[in-house]
């Protein structure tokens, strides 16, 4: 491979980054939109500025010590012991900071429905990730068998 | 070893090789001489063995040391991966890591993986994963586009 195909630090940095900040949004998304929904519920129908800049501060840490403490989960290609303990701390560090930060007003069984929701979101990603990988399965093992049948018919 | 060239403007081309012992430098070219191009000289526990590139499922470095493998054999050939990718030409080889090239004719199936990662199951069974660096390069190939 020439040297220049080789990535820089700096383009591995920004690859990590990227991944890290689409994450976040991906996460903000769903925090937000059950915040959203507990608003509606409570007949708010405002969100509060501080409470969103909090989110989207937890979403970006949190996605770092998703991607360089837990193996990156919910693109893992299975869940094991590390990947299912990741799920189960960030899940908890999303609802100490939600306490904290009163996103819920200290409701600890609105609370307790969050941190579910937050599983059950960490358990869709990690599906929607895994189906899209199986349909690219197909989708090379199609190319391959191609580029396959062309060389031999060159030779 | 010393090289004697002539030009010649009359009578049949030909090419004369006095060795006093046998080696794979001279394997290889008795090989191309002979119109072997498309194979490959190894060792196996001091013994020159031939293969053709087409029975190659990946090469592997190890320790600064290339070793070709085949269904049934493993030879440890002259030279590095890329000087082999230089004299194969061939664009079913591919390199796909730092340290090994599989030849894309021997895949039987291949698994996307996390980051961007591919795993190809050879024919022997192995599993050889392109690494993210590769992977991109690897399905420009698939696609026709290297």
């Amino acid at each position: 491979m020439k040297k220049a195909d080789k990535l820089t630090w700096w383009e591995r940095y920004l690859t990590n980054e990227i991944g890290i900040e689409f994450k976040a949004c991906l996460y903000f998304f769903a925090v937000l939109f059950f915040y959203c929904v507990y608003r509606i519920i409570n007949g708010i129908f405002d969100a509060s500025i501080l409470h969103m800049t909090e989110m989207i501060f937890t979403c970006y840490i949190i996605g770092y010590i998703q991607v360089f403490i837990f193996g990156n989960f919910d693109e893992a290609d299975q869940l094991r012991v590390r990947e299912y303990l990741g799920i189960v701390i960030c899940t908890g560090l999303y609802c100490l900071v939600s306490f904290w930060g009163k996103w819920f007003n200290r409701e600890v069984f609105v609370t307790l429905i969050f941190a579910g929701y937050i599983l059950v979101t960490y358990i869709c990603v990690f599906l929607i990730y895994r189906s899209k990988r199986r349909i690219d399965d197909k989708k090379l093992n199609e190319e391959l068998r191609l580029f396959q049948t062309e060389h031999r018919k060159k030779e | 070893m010393k090289v004697d060239i002539q030009k010649i403007t009359e009578g049949d081309e030909s090419v004369v090789i006095r060795y006093r012992e046998g080696n794979s430098v001279i394997s290889r070219i008795i090989g191309i001489l002979q119109s072997e191009g498309n194979k490959l000289w190894g060792k196996i526990d001091d013994q020159n063995v031939c293969v053709s590139f087409d029975e190659i499922l990946y090469l592997e470095s190890v320790d600064d040391k290339v070793f070709a493998c085949t269904k049934d054999k493993v030879l440890r050939i002259d030279g590095s991966l890329n000087s082999f990718m230089l004299e194969s030409d061939d664009e079913c080889f591919f390199r796909c890591s730092k340290s090994m090239v599989l030849n894309v004719n021997r895949v039987v199936s291949l698994r996307s993986l996390s980051s961007n990662r591919i795993d190809a199951t050879m024919e022997g069974g192995e599993h050889i994963i392109i690494s993210r660096r590769y992977a991109s390069e690897f399905r420009k190939l698939l696609k026709g586009g290297r």
